[in-house]
């Protein structure tokens, strides 16, 4: 395999000196006028010559913050670097070491909060955009059909059933394959890749990065059972017997959670989970080419502050609909990433902030006309760190509605933990697992992301796989991965 | 001809002479039952309804084919009359569904379902997309509950569903005839007559080929004078009786005929002939393309204006203020482009525009596309780079063409790549959307009136004109409706005549409408071999995936499947289900599991062909394949010693009972199966029920078969007989829900095994939520099976229907028409019968 002049910005590396001076590099995005209509994807990357120039105010610390603040440890500075030259394959390679979904990585991780925060460049200004290189990396790749397949290890016969294929799964499948260990996994839908095919829209994750991410571990010799409900079929226990020498459960977090309040059955609620997964599973948005029926809303209020309440807003808006957010806190409190939230505003979502919704309002015909809800203000901290929002007396007022979005969170998809009871989980469903090892409490079998954690980031359930799979490793060999 | 007189009733009537006598009663009000009459055909005398009694005339003859004469004297009603229209009316029943009509709990069931349930083939009137329009219907309820006494002679044809746009259902056809008599009427040599003789004489094309190869010209005629649900519009087969009816004109061509655009809610359902007359057909293309023009989802439906490399959307006011800035920019440069299916203000306005610009326009042919010669000699014109700026109502230059223009002005109807490059684009209303008039080919001139609304933003392309040139300041341009602009207008010439008679002969429809391949906005084009775009169709051929191993239907729209499964075979326990996707493109639809065989790998379920996805399933034969089968999926039911239990079993839960009827009668239960259909024909899986109980009771709505009435019935008489320890209903809510008020009042401890909209099945969306007791359940993950007195019906019921109007919308999608036109026909000879 080559490794240099893999990319035609080799020659014009862009000079030294300009580092500090260089300003952060926008992102080119698709305007907010046109994007409200359509499911493209809103940043559009960057081309060669910015993605060099970005790379180049790369101070190439000795002791990098940012690869501390990565949950999966990618070696940033170096992979920086071999953009900073324009040999961009090789700077997928060296991400690929550390992380098998740099494409979705670079698109949906919060790097706000984790590398670009400990950048030392952010003391003074801002930080250097790796989110950003790092998309631009494995879309080069991908896109110009370099995307070498990695070494794997001699085979070391042991059989691995991974439960899922979501972020965590796809992690911990990535590694032991190319540690040589034989990998099956298990899907219960009829498309691999989890929550980044049913959740994450189209214009934050395209699909088709997905199933090119889901046929690389193919091509690794992973292979991928879809329709496959482990739990209803073969449980944990029958896994083990039928000679897998370790399972992982990766099944997330896919049970909506709903208000309980009056009226919240009525035709038009939906979770946040069956939206979504309308949207981007199903492909309603392709209606009537796909069968699936589309929610076509024409006002339409999500419930709830963090990135999938953004991300059901910013469907909606898609879908035609006036589309509003109803948020019991101040925007200070949201989880979502600020970029999507941002990205909402932009597009012209609206935010009722210090807003609780109290009851759902019908018509005869039992469907949603709108959402009657308490203004709030903010009182105590809470045991969340966050000031405690309050209701304001007699503040009741009614925001008109056919359709309500409730995006207030998941718990952990009770299916494998039914079936599999001496898998100790917690009162809330999750499963507990030690976190050095991710190992469950019954030998041999791990778990990870948000079935573990309850619901989380891509990049923290990523980041569990990468302990799993190294503890993994050792379980079936007695030895550390080279 | 002289005036004669008559007595109808004691009634004296006067009438031109050659009048019927059933025309003669119409004209003093006096009505007369029947069917196969028609004011618009000729008396044929096949019903046998209007049958009269005439002074001094043996027996009792029709009164549609009798003569009116001078000093007749009729009467229309007595006791005899009556008794021998009843017969009639009973003899026409035999050969038509009529379950519905006789049925105990009709007035119920209608209360619970407001419209007519989609069906395959209609097997009552419940299932009937003409339940609310039919003749035959109303002429039966009119005089109350009838009694119907000969038993449903039901043909069991297929539904013929191998042409691009109509669904007939022979099984519901009672020889009146109209149809065929329209169609000779229209066409001189009709495409469809009666075939066959005796019992087996149906409606049909000669040798039974496929319309599309039978000379039929699509005109529609024969639905729209079907008295009954037979003949269908498949495109607006579900969606009711139309609430409006404007007369207006077709201008997708320049024969520009009139038509009658029926509407509901603001939309267009379809534009049929004003008049049942020979000068009034239309051509496939108006009768059933024009509705899913202006109902397609490739309608532009809002403003656009360039910034750098993307069209932006802009709101009205904004867009035209930016196109006429950049007109005016391009004044002396501009050409116009524009369709001769214009209307005559449109092209008026265009005219003052290119005047008041100094432009030229060219006016070009319905059907002119890049590979026209005079849009190729305008390309080369661009290329050469002589026109820098152009102002167009369509797309009929090529994508590449356009790109090389300085400006460009696009307003259209229809996305297309060639919009896309497009400097300005703005949404047009079309076709029943707008207003104006229109010359035809022939110079006549066409009223249009609007009687449906535009989707978004589209506004009629006049307004569009006219704000266009006030933002130019320019004089002339102060209208505010359309027919000051049609008073403005001087003269016009008629556009240049079709070569072909696309009304008569759908070979020679045109291909394409304002740049446009209409086979790319209305599919089912294709099936008349006009041209279709590059690309593939994506074939419906499914190559991976479960093999179907046995598949029949085992009753009208009941399918058996048995399916080559075997990881799910091997865990599959009593009251699950599973997830099914014919395609990739399907939904996800569970069916309960009727049966599975560890051993041999096989799982057996019963699929009710309904809608879409239903459909999908019901078309695919042994050796295709299942996109996806996942399961099984869902709670079992726990199989204990209950002592007596009743299951009952209605539609598909027939099938759905039996696994647990097994398994519970192995656990050592009495086991008594009842399954209920609304006629004799529909009962199924009679003998295999009959292996897994201890007794059978069949039930039928008609009384055809067994107990008359349902479920709840035998229910009720099965407590009068032996204490029953557990009832377990499954079937429509409708049936579970009547069932279950049933067994509260007895005090029998009732199963449901619910069947709610569901999308993933795995507990994941909560699609399928429904209130059990005071608690919030997942019939997919908690269920299906619930205590049935705890159920919350009206909301199972209103969740259920959540997405009835998308249902109706997908049912013409995603039929497969490449694989429905070569369907082998039997060989059926001359069609003599023998």
């Amino acid at each position: 395999m080559s490794t240099s002049e893999s990319g035609p910005g080799a020659k014009a590396a862009a000079p030294k000196k300009g580092r500090i001076k260089t300003p952060r590099q926008p992102m080119p995005e698709q305007d907010p006028r046109r994007r409200r209509y359509n499911f493209e994807e809103v940043p559009r990357g960057y081309s060669e010559e910015t993605a060099m120039l970005e790379a180049s105010r790369c101070l190439q610390c000795k002791k990098p913050g940012c690869v501390e603040g990565c949950p999966v440890n990618i070696q940033i500075p170096a992979f920086i670097d071999e953009i900073a030259k324009g040999r961009f394959v090789e700077a997928l390679l060296k991400l690929k070491e550390q992380t098998a979904l740099p494409a979705v990585c670079g698109r949906v991780c919060p790097q706000e909060s984790q590398c670009e925060a400990r950048c030392i460049l952010a003391k003074k200004g801002d930080s250097v955009a790796i989110g950003r290189l790092e998309r631009f990396a494995a879309d080069y790749a991908r896109k110009h059909g370099g995307v070498p397949d990695p070494v794997k290890a001699a085979a070391t016969g042991k059989r691995v059933a991974i439960v899922g294929t979501g972020p965590a799964g796809i992690t911990v499948a990535g590694e032991l394959a190319r540690w040589g260990h034989e990998v099956v996994m298990y899907e219960a839908l009829h498309l691999a890749g989890g929550v980044l095919m049913y959740g994450i829209p189209q214009f934050r994750l395209p699909k088709e990065i997905v199933q090119f991410e889901v046929n690389s571990l193919k091509r690794l010799g992973v292979t991928i059972h879809t329709d496959y409900v482990i739990g209803k079929m073969e449980s944990v226990d029958q896994l083990m017997e039928m000679g897998f020498d370790a399972v992982f459960i990766a099944t997330g977090a896919g049970l909506p959670m709903f208000l309980g309040i009056p009226h919240e059955n009525a035709i038009g609620v939906f979770s946040a989970n069956e939206f979504l997964t309308r949207a981007n599973l199903m492909r309603a948005i392709d209606f009537p080419r796909f069968a699936t029926s589309p929610i076509r809303p024409r006002r339409a209020v999500t419930v709830g502050g963090g990135n999938v309440a953004m991300d059901s807003a910013r469907t909606a808006l898609r879908l035609g609909a006036e589309s509003t957010i109803v948020y019991r806190r101040s925007k200070a409190e949201m989880p979502a990433r600020s970029e999507e939230v941002h990205h909402a505003e932009e597009e012209g979502v609206i935010f009722h902030l210090l807003t609780n919704p109290v009851r759902i309002v019908t018509d005869a015909a039992n469907r949603v006309t709108g959402v009657e809800c308490l203004r709030m203000e903010l009182g105590e901290t809470d045991s969340s760190g966050r000031r405690r929002p309050v209701p304001v007396k007699g503040s009741e007022f009614i925001v008109e509605a056919d359709t309500v979005i409730i995006a207030i969170g998941n718990q952990p998809n009770p299916l494998v933990p039914q079936s599999s009871p001496e898998i100790q989980t917690s009162k809330w469903g999750t499963i507990v697992a030690d976190p050095a090892t991710m190992m469950t409490s019954k030998p041999g079998v791990f778990a990870g992301g948000d079935i573990v954690s309850g619901a989380a980031t891509v990049i923290s359930a990523m980041g569990q796989g990468k302990i799993a799979a190294r503890a993994m490793h050792r379980y079936l060999t007695g030895k550390d991965p080279e | 001809m002289g005036s004669i007189e008559l007595v109808i009733d004691g009634q004296k009537v006067e009438i031109e002479e050659g009048a019927s006598v059933l025309q003669a009663a119409r004209k003093v009000g006096i009505t007369i039952p029947t069917i196969c009459d028609h004011k618009d055909l000729n008396p044929y005398g096949a019903c046998r309804m209007c049958i009269v009694e005439i002074e001094g005339v043996r027996g009792y003859p029709t009164s549609c084919t009798t003569p009116a004469t001078n000093g007749m004297r009729v009467t229309t009603q007595s006791e005899r009359l009556s008794t021998l229209r009843n017969r009639t009316l009973e003899l026409m029943f035999s050969g038509h569904p009529n379950s519905c009509l006789v049925c105990v709990h009709r007035e119920a069931c209608e209360q619970h379902r407001p419209v007519a349930t989609k069906a395959a083939r209609s097997t009552r009137c419940g299932f009937c997309a003409n339940r609310d329009e039919c003749d035959l219907r109303s002429m039966a309820l009119q005089a109350g509950r009838p009694e119907l006494f000969l038993p449903t002679m039901y043909a069991s044809y297929n539904l013929e569903r191998d042409d691009p746009f109509m669904d007939r259902d022979y099984n519901l056809c009672v020889l009146c005839g109209r149809c065929w008599r329209i169609c000779e009427k229209i066409h001189g040599k009709p495409a469809i007559s009666i075939i066959n003789r005796g019992k087996w004489a149906r409606i049909g094309t000669a040798f039974d080929k496929s319309h599309v190869f039978s000379g039929c010209a699509f005109c529609g005629a024969c639905i729209d004078i079907c008295p009954t649900g037979t003949l269908t519009d498949r495109f607006v087969r579900w969606q009711g009786k139309p609430e409006q009816e404007t007369t207006s004109a077709c201008i997708l061509c320049p024969q520009g005929c009139e038509v009658v655009a029926q509407g509901k809610s603001n939309q267009l359902l379809a534009y049929i002939m004003p008049a049942f007359k020979r000068e009034a057909g239309l051509c496939a293309l108006g009768r059933f393309g024009a509705a899913q023009l202006v109902n397609s989802s490739r309608r532009l439906i809002r403003p656009q204006v360039r910034e750098g490399e993307d069209l932006i959307p802009y709101d009205w006011d904004a867009a035209i203020e930016a196109a006429a800035e950049k007109l005016k920019e391009q004044s002396g440069k501009i050409t116009f482009l524009i369709s001769a299916t214009s209307t005559r203000e449109e092209r008026f306005l265009y005219g003052k525009l290119a005047t008041a610009l100094q432009g030229d326009i060219l006016i070009v042919a319905a059907d002119a596309r890049a590979e026209s010669p005079e849009i190729a000699a305008l390309a080369a014109k661009i290329a050469g780079g002589k026109i820098q700026a152009l102002v167009s109502n369509g797309t009929m230059l090529a994508e590449k063409t356009l790109a090389a223009l300085g400006f460009s002005l696009i307003i259209d109807s229809f996305h297309s790549g060639t919009a896309n490059q497009a400097t300005v684009v703005l949404p047009a209303a079309l076709l029943s959307e707008t207003g104006g008039t229109f010359r035809s080919s022939t110079g006549e001139i066409r009223q249009l009136r609007p009687s449906s609304r535009a989707p978004g933003d589209a506004r009629p392309e006049w307004r569009i004109l006219r704000d266009l040139g006030q933002a130019l300041n320019l004089d002339g341009f102060a209208y505010t409706r359309v027919e000051e602009v049609t008073s403005a207008l001087i003269e016009d010439n008629a556009p240049a005549a079709l070569p072909g008679e696309p009304r008569h002969n759908v070979r020679d429809l045109l291909g394409y409408y304002r740049g446009h391949l209409l086979s790319e906005i209305v599919p089912a084009l294709a099936a008349f071999g006009l041209p279709v775009a590059q690309a593939e169709p994506e074939s419906g051929v499914q190559e991976s995936g479960s093999l179907i191993l046995e598949k029949r239907e085992i009753v009208p729209n009941m399918h058996y499947f048995k399916v080559q499964a075997p990881q799910v075979a091997k865990f599959s326990l009593p009251g699950q289900f599973v997830i099914l996707m014919a395609r990739e493109t399907s939904e996800r639809s569970p069916f309960t599991l009727v049966d599975w065989d560890a051993e041999a790998g096989t799982i057996s379920l019963v699929i009710e062909e309904v809608g879409r996805s239903s459909r999908e399933l019901a078309s695919l034969q042994a050796g295709d394949r299942l996109a996806h089968v996942s399961g099984p999926l869902g709670l079992a039911m726990p199989i204990e010693k209950l002592g007596t239990v009743l299951l009952g079993g209605g539609c598909y839960g027939v099938g759905a009972i039996y696994p647990l009827a097994k398994a519970l009668r192995e656990a050592g239960n009495r086991v008594i199966c009842a399954i209920e259909a609304s006629s004799s024909y529909l009962l199924y899986m009679q003998e295999e029920l009959a292996q897994v109980s201890d007794r059978l009771i069949l039930a039928t709505k008609d009384g055809s078969k067994g107990l008359r009435g349902g479920i709840q019935e035998v229910l009720a008489q099965v407590a009068q007989e032996e204490p029953i320890d557990q009832f377990i209903a499954i079937g429509c809510t409708f049936m579970m829900r009547m069932a279950t008020e049933q067994s509260r009042e007895l005090n029998i401890p009732t199963i449901v095994a619910l069947n709610p909209i569901m999308v993933d099945g795995t507990g994941m969306c909560g699609a399928c939520r429904v209130s059990v007791g005071d608690a919030t359940r997942f019939a997919c993950i908690d269920g299906p099976l619930f205590d049935g007195h705890s159920v919350d019906w009206d909301e199972l019921a209103s969740r259920r229907s959540a997405y009835s109007r998308q249902e109706i919308q997908a049912l013409p999608q995603g039929v497969d028409l490449a694989a429905l036109m070569h369907q082998p026909h039997a060989p059926s000879g001359c069609g003599c019968g023998r």
